[in-house]
């Protein structure tokens, strides 16, 4: 399992996917893990005991995954299914299509409502304790600019990123049109979006090596708070290559966020304090997807090649489960030490 | 030696244990030797930050305080190097007792010169706490028998302790004590044989959480170590970046704008991340700051009054290296996402029945609403 290189740091769970991974997440009740992947799966695991619990088989690539509650979760394929996994019965079903391939999905706790993104520039609103069949089910269709490529939720606000650098911010409770529609500050394609835990803000990367850190505050003293910042880019050869940034986790405790990036690296910075906390050791290949668990003691590194440069000889996709220090993630104000008396 | 209070404000002195030294190459030294040594291997880092990242990293043990340092300076959250970094109600307050005090700081200051001069092998010091160099971890061995008597040629030297943002550090002597101020100019890079190999690969050791804000650059200012730690690009039009970080940051990139005041000579650092111009690696490396400092020269060949501004040090080429570098973007499509391109392969075309049948539902059901819309059908 392991590549000839040392061993990234982390356990590496057994039985990944066959294929590519394209999203992880950890259950809010549990270490249990759901992992979605382009061999058509999903797969359950419990990442503490090291072992797989479910799998379930969809038409094409699962591009998305999410928990609704420990015993059942959502996917989002390229066959155009919203699918419904119930874990227990190891039964799934359809809750609903788009016209395209479904890239997103998120479970909000707040609406009780599911919420799709998908290439067919529309989001959908799923009521998930109807029975399946579409009609029954779908809440609401809303366009979008463009092809939705990341979605995030917090609280009762939901962020939208596009193709086109296109950003809706929208409050659930009154979906039919965005609160508020902007443009990404990064002047390259949206990689990933993800709220702050704490509601105030957003953090969205790009394929262009960087990360914006924005504010729901339209206010002036609000939106000063707001920058962005280089990272995953490396320098030879007297030019810097810049990677994208793929993955975004918030550490549910402290606040702080881990980034992973093609370049195989993942980060932990400190937003606030605008500094990086943390580095680990390169994975073996890119970074596809980060998830924290729920105390935020552990990580779930998915090392697996995004395609970014195209068909070509990759590290097997792997999945990393290594547990957090808390001086890894911990933010670690400025203090400004007084002289004594 | 003037023994005028005037002359002990310019003394330089350690945040940490306020001890004084007669120059600021010297209170490095033993701010490496004291406070930022590691406790476990001994080597000595550049910085606090450095020496705890190391400890962390090397040893998994976790540092919280600086090393012999009071009981109120113990903080490692605040950079220093050498004079830079301290705050300035600490500095405000050193100096205003300074006064005071100042006939008895100036009788302990005279140190009787002795050997000195064998002392030190232009080497240590400047020995510049790189984990990685292999050359320099012997010279800074060696050198250091310092302890804060060092006599170091004076007058000429009293550089303004906070005056100057850049420290050079020469590993080898032959260079002659550079005018207190003005060193802007000076590339440092001790050309000669330091080569410390650092090449991106080793990176991954020495990334240190970038909490080291090495303090030689050129928008440090003595106080608050406020600067973002990694390169910060404000969305509001935020000028050029303003920290030349990333050069400790691994995967940050260098700072391609250009440095502030100073010159050229930052973008060398800024280089410095990358193996390419091989002798500057060495110096900007994380927590380093370092970068255009000049040695006060307290090797044997450079004792007395300066000579005048030090031969400028051929490192130019890179120094005069257009300030971006050329960015190489991994994924340059932006009309499509990664994942829509890796769809269109061949291998995950979606053939079954379902979607193809739901595709041509939808066909039909266009075609029957833009009828009904005509007008054409009866229902």
């Amino acid at each position: 399992m392991t590549s000839v290189q040392p061993p990234a740091p982390g356990r590496e769970l057994s039985n990944p996917p066959s294929d590519g991974i394209s999203n992880l997440r950890f259950s809010n009740h549990s270490d249990h893990l759901l992992v979605s992947s382009w061999d058509k799966s999903v797969r359950l695991y419990d990442a503490s005991a090291n072992a797989l619990r479910g799998e379930f088989l969809h038409g094409g690539p699962v591009l998305d995954c999410c928990f609704h509650d420990d015993s059942s979760g959502f996917s989002a394929s390229a066959d155009h299914t919203v699918r419904r996994l119930v874990f227990s019965y190891n039964k799934e079903d359809i809750l609903g299509r788009h016209d395209a391939p479904v890239r997103c999905v998120e479970y909000s706790y707040a609406a009780g409502q599911l919420i799709t993104g998908s290439w067919d520039k529309t989001l959908k609103c799923w009521d998930p304790r109807g029975a399946s069949g579409q009609d029954r089910t779908l809440v609401g269709t809303y366009p979008q600019p463009e092809r939705v490529y990341s979605l995030s939720l917090v609280g009762n606000r939901l962020v939208v990123a596009t193709a086109g650098r296109h950003v809706n911010v929208y409050d659930l409770r009154n979906m039919s049109q965005p609160e508020q529609r902007r443009e990404s500050s990064l002047k390259y394609q949206t990689r990933c979006v993800r709220c702050y835990p704490n509601g105030t803000g957003y953090a969205l990367s790009s394929v262009e090596g960087r990360v914006a850190m924005e504010f729901f505050d339209l206010s002036e003293a609000s939106q000063a708070k707001k920058y962005a910042f280089k990272c995953h880019r490396k320098s030879e050869a007297g030019r810097d290559i810049v990677y994208p940034v793929n993955a975004i986790a918030f550490h549910p405790v402290y606040g702080t966020f881990a980034t992973g990036g093609c370049d195989g690296f993942v980060n932990v910075w400190d937003g606030n304090n605008k500094k990086r906390l943390y580095q680990y050791s390169k994975y073996p290949t890119s970074i596809a997807a980060l998830s924290f668990s729920r105390d935020g003691r552990l990580l779930a590194v998915a090392s697996s090649y995004t395609y970014e440069e195209g068909d070509k000889a990759h590290e097997p996709d792997a999945i990393y489960v290594r547990s957090v220090n808390e001086i890894e993630v911990k933010p670690k104000p400025k203090v400004y030490p007084n002289p004594p008396a | 030696m003037g023994k005028k209070k005037k002359r002990t404000s310019s003394k330089v002195w350690c945040y940490y244990c306020d001890r004084e030294f007669e120059d600021e190459k010297i209170l490095v030294q033993h701010q490496k030797a004291k406070h930022f040594k590691c406790h476990v291997c001994h080597k000595k880092l550049s910085t606090a930050g450095g020496m705890i990242i190391h400890v962390l990293q090397v040893h998994k043990e976790s540092v919280t305080k600086v090393p012999n340092a009071k009981p109120s300076r113990e903080s490692t959250d605040i950079e220093i190097y050498g004079m830079q970094g301290i705050p300035p109600d600490v500095l405000a307050a050193h100096y205003g007792e300074e006064e005071d005090d100042a006939p008895s700081k100036v009788a302990k200051v005279d140190i009787p010169s002795t050997s000195l001069g064998g002392v030190v092998p232009g080497s240590s010091g400047i020995g510049y706490p790189q984990p990685t160099l292999s050359t320099m971890q012997p010279m800074g061995g060696v050198g250091y028998s310092y302890n804060s008597a060092v006599p170091v040629p004076p007058a000429a030297w009293a550089v303004p302790p906070r005056s100057h943002p850049w420290y050079q550090q020469y590993p080898a002597v032959s260079f002659p004590p550079p005018p207190p101020l003005g060193y802007a100019q000076q590339p440092l890079f001790p050309v000669q044989n330091m080569r410390p190999p650092l090449p991106s690969t080793t990176s991954p050791a020495l990334q240190q959480p970038s909490q080291i804000n090495p303090p030689g650059l050129p928008i440090f200012n003595p106080a608050p170590v406020s600067q973002p730690l990694f390169p910060v690009v404000g969305s509001n039009n935020m000028a050029t970046q303003s920290s030349p970080f990333s050069a400790p940051t691994l995967s940050t990139s260098i700072l391609s704008s250009s440095p502030t005041e100073v010159k050229g000579s930052i973008d060398a650092h800024s280089g410095a991340n990358t193996s390419v111009t091989g002798n500057y690696q060495a110096l900007s490396i994380p927590g380093g700051p370092l970068i255009n400092s000049h040695s006060y020269a307290s090797g044997p060949n450079t004792g007395g009054p300066s000579i005048g501004p030090p031969p400028v040090i051929a490192n130019k080429a890179t120094a005069t290296e257009p300030a971006t570098n050329e960015v190489y973007l991994v994924w340059d499509d932006e009309a499509m996402s990664m994942e829509e391109r890796r769809m269109s392969l061949m291998k995950y075309q979606v053939h079954d029945e379902t979607s193809q049948m739901s595709s041509i539902d939808a066909a039909i059901d266009k075609r029957i609403l833009e009828s009904r819309l005509a007008g054409r059908m009866a229902f």
